[in-house]
């Protein structure tokens, strides 16, 4: 599948990887907050019958790629929110039901196209992939996401917290879903192409996990979750270069790994932390 | 200056009516204590006014009074104390009507929030995340809000409920100064000695109004014998439902 990495793909890989967390990580903290993590995987599967027809049309384009996954998460998201308002079926079942249909819609594209390798390279991701014009979009997605957080932020952060005040001071910030999809949307087909659909929202939410550990705020967990998610990318590559391995899973397993040590030593509610505070509290906190 | 007109309410669930026939005013800049049995549509009422729930018939006449400065603090508060966010990103959410969604914060802004959070005796606290401060912080956090917010209309259900004596009675008192601020509020309480001693307005409820007016008045030991009463022929009625609704 992948083969050792030249020193040129190594360096646009690491650049890719870089902003990839810059651009992903802080996404993954709002989603880890607001219970969203799965969301973001099945996301990755709903977007892929738009990037097939993208890629059936105009080839490795990544303009066009970007629209096609886009549009079928828009519309994914969009059908499913619409039939959990109806009441009857919880919202991740609604998710579900569609982003299902639209993974097997995908695959059934790819299975047309003449590159027998498309559907794999699709949800594993093949480093060669990272050209110029893909870079560019990385580098891109990782701006849009940074000014998108940074003008809605209070907007997003009230609507997970207190989604009651928003609705009774009529701020409800209904666009506050719709935002972050669009910006997962963006970070996936920025990332999928390099790294695999899977390995990156792998990266967008392993690190933010972790940054539950050692930051309370949301601004200290997206900048812990940065740094996480930019080691385990650069680290991932290091290894999967010298040992010839597929650089998405090894970058994924590194970030899995710094959840083990977060997990462990982290300062705010790490397993060591606990484990030393027992024998003097009485009881537990309440929260 | 904001009071709210009722008129001819009724309210409910699923065809089951929780208020009935309900009209009078709470009058500008005042403090009315809603009191009545389980069940008989105290939260209902506070929800509605909220705007969370269509009248079934009848009207509510919000007299003007800007969605941004309503303040809603039903019985369950709703929040998610998982997410990450401090106590003053919490209270700040209440420049959200006048700041809008990333409007920034002016000098004078961050002196109300300074002073908002020194009313509620919270400075020191300010950097906790929601889900490190007990309850009774915690309400003093959405109080702070309320004063952030401006707050024209203030809907407390059950506001004392659940939390610490010292900041039952801290909390007490800032509610009580509101009126005196321009303030219109409606309470929910279940303490009748408490509803006495600061709310100068009453509302016996009991689906219906069974006495609103002064709560000298309001809460003698008439009308409340007559709400009891009423009370008990809905459990005879309805023995399921009976006391799981406030």
């Amino acid at each position: 599948m992948t083969g050792a990495l030249s020193i040129l793909a190594l360096k646009s890989a690491a650049a890719g990887a870089t902003a990839l967390a810059f651009g992903g990580a802080p996404l993954g903290v709002l989603m880890v907050a607001r219970r969203l993590s799965l969301m973001g995987d099945a996301l990755s599967h709903g977007i892929l019958p738009g990037i097939a027809i993208a890629f059936l049309m105009f080839g490795p384009n990544p303009a066009a790629m970007l629209a096609g996954a886009l549009i079928a998460g828009m519309i994914v998201a969009g059908l499913s929110s619409l039939l959990a308002r109806t009441g009857k079926l919880p919202d991740d079942a609604a998710f579900a039901i569609f982003y299902l249909a639209a993974l097997a819609l995908g695959i059934l594209l790819l299975g047309r196209a003449h590159d027998p390798d498309a559907l794999e390279s699709m949800l594993f991701g093949s480093t060669a992939a990272l050209n110029h014009a893909g870079l560019i979009l990385a580098g891109g997605a990782a701006s849009a996401t940074l000014i998108g957080l940074a003008l809605f932020l209070r907007g997003v952060l009230g609507e997970g917290a207190d989604p009651l005040f928003m609705k009774t001071t009529g701020a409800r910030f209904g666009g506050a879903h719709l935002l972050l999809m669009l910006l997962l949307a963006l970070n996936l087909v920025a990332g999928f192409r390099a790294f695999g659909a899977l390995m990156t929202v792998a990266l967008m939410t392993v690190p933010a996990a972790a940054a539950r550990y050692w930051a309370k705020s949301y601004g200290g967990q997206a900048a812990v979750a940065v740094g996480l998610s930019a080691v385990s990318g650069l680290v991932g590559l290091a290894l999967a270069s010298a040992w010839t391995l597929e650089p998405g899973a090894v970058m994924t397993l590194c970030a899995a790994g710094l959840f083990g040590l977060s997990f462990l030593a982290g300062t705010h509610g790490g397993l060591l932390q606990t484990l030393a505070r027992r024998p003097h509290l009485a009881s537990r906190p309440s929260a | 200056m904001a009071g709210v007109s009722l008129h001819n309410l009724r309210l409910g669930y699923e065809g089951e009516t929780a208020v009935d026939g309900l009209s009078g005013r709470f009058a500008p800049a005042t403090l009315t204590a809603v009191v009545g049995p389980n069940g008989s549509g105290k939260s209902t009422l506070l929800r509605a006014i909220a705007g969370h729930l269509k009248p079934l018939s009848g009207a509510i006449d919000l007299e003007g009074a800007s969605r941004g400065r309503i303040a809603y603090l039903p019985q369950a508060h709703g929040l998610d104390l998982n997410f990450p966010i401090r106590i003053v990103d919490l209270i700040s959410l209440g420049f959200i009507g006048r700041r809008g969604l990333f409007g920034a914060l002016n000098v004078a802004d961050l002196q109300r929030l300074g002073a908002a959070i020194a009313a509620v005796g919270l400075e020191g606290l300010e950097r906790r995340p929601i889900g490190a401060v007990s309850g009774g912080q915690l309400q003093r956090a959405l109080f702070a809000r309320v004063l952030v917010q401006e707050a024209e209309l203030v809907l407390l259900d059950e506001p004392f409920t659940g939390i610490d004596s010292r900041t039952a009675e801290d909390l007490a008192e800032l509610m009580a100064a509101w009126p005196g601020q321009g303030r219109t509020v409606i309470a929910v309480l279940h303490d009748l000695d408490l509803a006495r001693r600061l709310c100068p307005q009453t509302l016996v409820l009991a689906r219906e109004a069974v006495a609103w007016g002064p709560s000298a008045l309001a809460l003698a030991p008439d009308p409340l014998a007559r709400a009891r009463r009423m009370a008990d022929s809905w459990r005879v009625a309805e023995p399921a439902s009976a006391g799981l609704s406030a």
